[in-house]
């Protein structure tokens, strides 16, 4: 059974980092934010809506059991009006069923207000994703964030007495200007407010950015070297397990029992329905993206067909479905499962990858217990090293 | 007619590089109408690129030129071209046994260089006439006097008729044509004679096998001819003879006193040895051409591919490339580091560097090169004398009782001022002062014995950047001289790497090591676990550095999105990782074996 994935591409500011499919609401091209000329007003919300309805039920048939979970992403979700959120989700539930109960909406802790939190606990949305990121306001302010860290303290209040009991919060670590201070600091402040769940990322320069402009070509010395991250992620582990939150992927921690349903279905190989411009699915060894450009999302949702960005379909072959199954179960604390390869592949992990395997056990790279091979903790930073052999 | 033709001259030119050879020739090319200026320049177009980029002749080529000279009749002028720089001397010898005289082509405002009064020795030696041409005369600062001056007093010959010429714009092109039909004395031979011709070059074409080039000294060879090589015996019947024009054309029979080249279906370019003697095997001569010295490797060093399964293509590339290179040689080596490859010899560094860029370039291969090395002679306790061309393989030091090592007779041309860097740098490299001539008042010739080793490191470089290029050099080996010499290891996490190993003077050691181990420091990769780079000889550590253990490599977010870009990602990484030599559990990229070579950069 899939899970369902939803992507609203809409920000009322792009972050400086970020590389992820998404419009801004406000225009900032002048150094300030003028108010809605853009997405709102000029009907892109509501056209969107109105595609990814057509969406919704032309392709719910993907999922004839219905669907394991649900996560609505962006973007940032709560950018929409609750009137808005209404509509998506009530399209949502009219298509699809969940087995499963765990439902998360992204939020940004400006964006998060009462009406909206009311809209969603209508909808059983049971989880919240916080993108905190800092609380730290001089690098949330150059990162380009809406937010202060004034905001996400009122937000999780806000979440919590909409008896949201499941909340992430996702810090990014490894900043420009950032130490090792701000770093403890940040992540002291996060576990005061007890969230389940923690996304601890270290900071990627993506090209096309305006981070990865800024950084890429000169890595400055305002850029935390490589032995500096290594630090911070090493002491963001060793806080958090001391706080009783479970390290069950490279970059994600969690407290026993809420560890993220939705995300674990990546790591695992299952099946992913993605619905929204960009968004991207796994259905039976395909992986297809959406058409990214969301004129052309709401053009093709007009015409009553998909609207899948067919350069960008894949057709997985046995040796890549190894490679990915190998690439992402080594990311979890839990490892692969060697019988479920043998299941999934028909071929057991020892004939694919007998001597690469035996060389990192020796090494204490790998380890398996029982029926799983696992990546030793305390290479999780240094997981590329490794898994990079597996690939085929 | 049984004498051989009047109407032939075969010539060479010698020259410094940059002193206007090539251009010369193009001029003699066109002014003869053998190709028009378009052709010239597709002809150009067709050799080999590297010769072009370096500005330099690597191999040599012949072209046949028609000339009607100004007492009416019509002469075939043939011209063996002869590369410049001193690794290839062995090479102009070829060419000058395959002549009756040579252009010597000074450049008016420099002079003469070591490598020009090297080859006009070669060239007086096998009694050729020279012509002295004074090239670049539009020059502001030619001097045509001052080095006609030279040319007698430091060659000793005649250059009141030196030709003043500029190949760039023509002038003197074609008094230089009459000098060589006037000046140049025809062929000796007989038609009639049984055939007597050398090989002075080879090709390898894949449809007509290997192609000798020859020079006819008596008789003749046409189509059907049986002939026979005189060193092996072997008879080959010849399909075609023919010309260069500069493209090979099939002509109707080669007579005493031509050049050119004949084919046979001879498969194995073993058999076509360059310096051989050709004969017809039904009315063989009674003794072979004197021949030529044999080319001697003097730089040796391990070729291995980058990627282990592209042994079988490294191979065939060393294969085709010895067809057209007699003085490449190579052997099997196994390296503990770098896996099968192969052990070369070279005649210098220039040919060595040739050679690995051909074998890139032309065969897309990506190779390994280990530290150049020369033939050390190592006298053991049990009192036997090993060669050794591989530092890897020098017996342990207990067993060593002696090491000598090559040295050569190293002469040095250069503009008076820069006498005591040249001092120096000899000093450095372990050189010792034999003489030094005044050439003129403000030209130098210095003579050192040195250790090929040095020569072979970056002797010619330092000349050339620490004179800002004036130095010319030319050397030539001289013998063995006992050394105070040891190898020198890299140990990488404890292990030796076999391939960074070598042999080098006490003295010099340790500021050897210590750079090594620096430089790679810099060039190997972090890896999982900190890494030791240890420069040793024998049991002794002499430098050390560590890599530290690598911290972060990870993706950060693997999401439904990402999956493929990742795995791309991910998989692109894997095939970059095939470029690095696994040693141990060490990974060393290519760059780290060349670190040896270049360690002053």
């Amino acid at each position: 059974m899939p899970s369902l994935y939803v992507h609203v591409p809409f920000c009322i500011k792009k972050c400086d980092y970020c590389a992820f499919y998404s419009l801004p609401l406000i225009d900032w091209s002048e150094g300030y934010g003028r108010m809605p000329q853009s997405a709102g007003d000029s009907g892109l919300i509501s056209g969107y809506l109105r595609g990814a309805a057509r969406e919704i039920e032309l392709r719910s048939g993907e999922a004839p059991a219905g669907v394991s979970s649900l996560y609505i992403g962006g973007g940032t979700p709560t950018v929409l009006s609750w009137r808005q959120l209404d509509t998506l989700l009530n399209e949502i539930h009219q298509y699809f069923t969940f087995s499963d109960s765990e439902k998360t909406t992204e939020a940004n802790p400006g964006t998060v207000d009462e009406e909206k939190l009311k809209v969603l606990r209508n909808y059983r949305v049971n989880r919240i994703s916080l993108g905190a990121q800092s609380f730290n306001d001089r690098l949330l302010c150059q990162m380009g964030r809406i937010h202060r860290s004034q905001d996400i303290w009122q937000a999780v209040k806000r979440i919590r007495k909409a008896g949201i009991h499941n909340l992430n919060l996702d810090l990014i670590f490894g900043l420009p200007g950032q130490d090792l201070k701000d770093w403890k600091d940040t992540l002291r402040k996060a576990s005061e407010l007890s969230p389940e769940h923690l996304s601890v990322y270290a900071l990627t320069l993506e090209e096309g950015t305006p981070f990865g402009e800024k950084y890429l070509q000169d890595r400055t010395e305002f850029l935390p070297d490589d032995d500096l991250q290594a630090d911070m992620y090493a002491w963001a582990a060793a806080f958090l397990e001391e706080k009783g939150y479970r390290h069950y992927e490279i970059s994600n921690f969690a407290r026993p029992g809420y560890e993220c349903k939705h995300n674990l279905t990546y790591w695992q190989g299952e099946d992913y329905i993605g619905l929204g411009p960009g968004a991207v699915s796994c259905i039976q060894n395909v992986r297809s993206k959406n058409n990214e450009d969301i004129t052309a999302y709401i053009e093709d949702h007009g015409k009553g067909q998909k609207t899948f960005a067919l350069c960008e379909t894949e057709f997985l072959t046995a040796a890549q479905l190894m490679s990915e199954y190998m690439m992402l179960g080594l990311r979890t604390e839990e490892g692969i499962s060697l019988t479920g390869f043998l299941q999934k592949f028909k071929v057991s992990v020892q004939d694919i990858y007998g001597p690469i395997m035996a060389n990192y056990i020796d090494r204490g790279f790998l380890f398996i217990a029982e029926d799983r091979l696992t990546l030793n903790k305390q290479y999780m930073f240094v997981a590329n090293a490794i898994i990079r052999d597996f690939m085929r | 007619m049984a004498q051989a033709s009047s109407k032939i001259r075969n010539f060479s030119i010698i020259a410094h590089i940059d002193h206007g050879k090539s251009t010369l020739a193009d001029r003699l090319i066109e002014y003869t109408g053998t190709l028009s200026t378009r052709e010239l320049k597709e002809q150009v177009l067709d050799s080999m690129d590297l010769e072009r980029e370096r500005g330099i002749t690597i191999k040599l080529q012949a072209v046949r030129l028609r000339y009607k000279a100004k007492d009416g009749e019509v002469y075939e002028l043939n011209l063996i071209d002869t590369p410049g720089h001193v690794d290839f001397s062995y090479e102009v010898s070829r060419s000058l046994a395959a002549c009756e005289g040579a252009l010597l082509v000074v450049d008016a405002a420099q002079g003469i260089e070591a490598q020009t009064l090297a080859n006009v020795y070669l060239a007086l030696e096998n009694d050729l006439e020279i012509i002295p041409v004074i090239n670049k005369i539009d020059l502001p600062s030619a001097e045509p006097d001052r080095v006609k001056q030279e040319i007698e007093d430091v060659i000793g010959i005649d250059a009141s008729e030196a030709i003043l010429a500029s190949a760039k714009s023509g002038v003197g092109v074609e008094e230089i044509l009459e000098a060589i039909v006037k000046r140049i004395p025809p062929p000796q031979g007989n038609d009639e004679k049984p055939l007597k011709s050398l090989i002075f070059d080879s090709k390898f074409d894949s449809y007509k096998g290997a192609i000798p080039y020859i020079r006819i000294f008596d008789g003749q060879v046409t189509k059907g001819t049986n002939i026979k090589m005189m060193s092996s015996g072997k008879v080959f019947e010849i399909t075609e003879v023919g010309v260069f024009t500069p493209g090979m054309t099939i002509a109707e029979e080669l007579k005493a006193g031509q050049v050119g080249y004949i084919a046979g279906s001879i498969k194995n370019v073993g058999d076509t040895r360059v310096g051989d003697t050709v004969t017809d095997a039904g009315n063989p001569a009674p003794e072979a051409l004197p021949g030529y010295r044999k080319a001697i490797s003097m730089v040796f060093c391990g070729l291995y591919p980058v990627e282990t399964s592209d042994y079988d293509r490294l191979k065939d590339a060393l294969e085709k490339l010895q067809l057209n290179d007699a003085s490449l040689m190579y052997e099997n080596e196994t390296s503990a580091a770098l896996g099968f490859g192969f052990r070369c010899g070279f005649l210098g560094l220039l040919h060595m560097e040739i050679i690995q860029e051909r074998i890139e370039r032309e065969f897309g291969l990506s190779i390994i090169t280990t530290a150049p090395s020369v033939v050390y002679k190592v006298n053991t306790t049990d009192r036997e004398q090993i060669l050794i061309d591989n530092p890897a393989l020098l017996p342990p030091e207990g067993k060593i009782e002696s090491i000598e090592e090559p040295m050569v007779k190293a002469s040095v041309m250069v503009p008076a001022e820069f006498v005591g860097t040249i001092m120096e740098l000899n000093q450095e490299k372990r050189g010792s002062f034999l003489n030094m001539d005044y050439i003129t008042a403000s030209r130098v010739s210095l003579y050192y014995e040195l250790p090929l080793s040095e020569i072979v490191y970056d002797y010619f470089d330092q000349l050339k950047s620490r004179t800002k290029g004036y130095a010319s050099l030319d050397y030539e080996l001289t013998g063995y001289k006992e050394a105070n010499l040891v190898k020198l290891d890299i140990m990488l996490n404890g292990e030796i790497v076999d391939a960074l190993s070598f042999i080098v003077h006490k003295d010099k050691a340790y500021p050897r090591g210590r750079k090594l181990v620096e430089k790679l420091r810099g060039l190997i990769p972090r890896q999982m676990f900190e890494i030791p780079v240890q420069a040793v000889i024998g049991a002794k550590v002499i430098a050390r550095e560590n890599i530290r253990a690598m911290r972060k490599d990870v993706l950060a977010k693997c999401y439904g999105g990402d999956i493929t870009r990742k795995r791309k990602l991910l998989e692109k990484q894997k095939e970059g990782k095939k470029r690095m030599k696994q040693v141990g559990n060490v990974e060393i990229p290519q760059e780290a074996f060349m670190a040896v070579l270049k360690m002053d950069d």
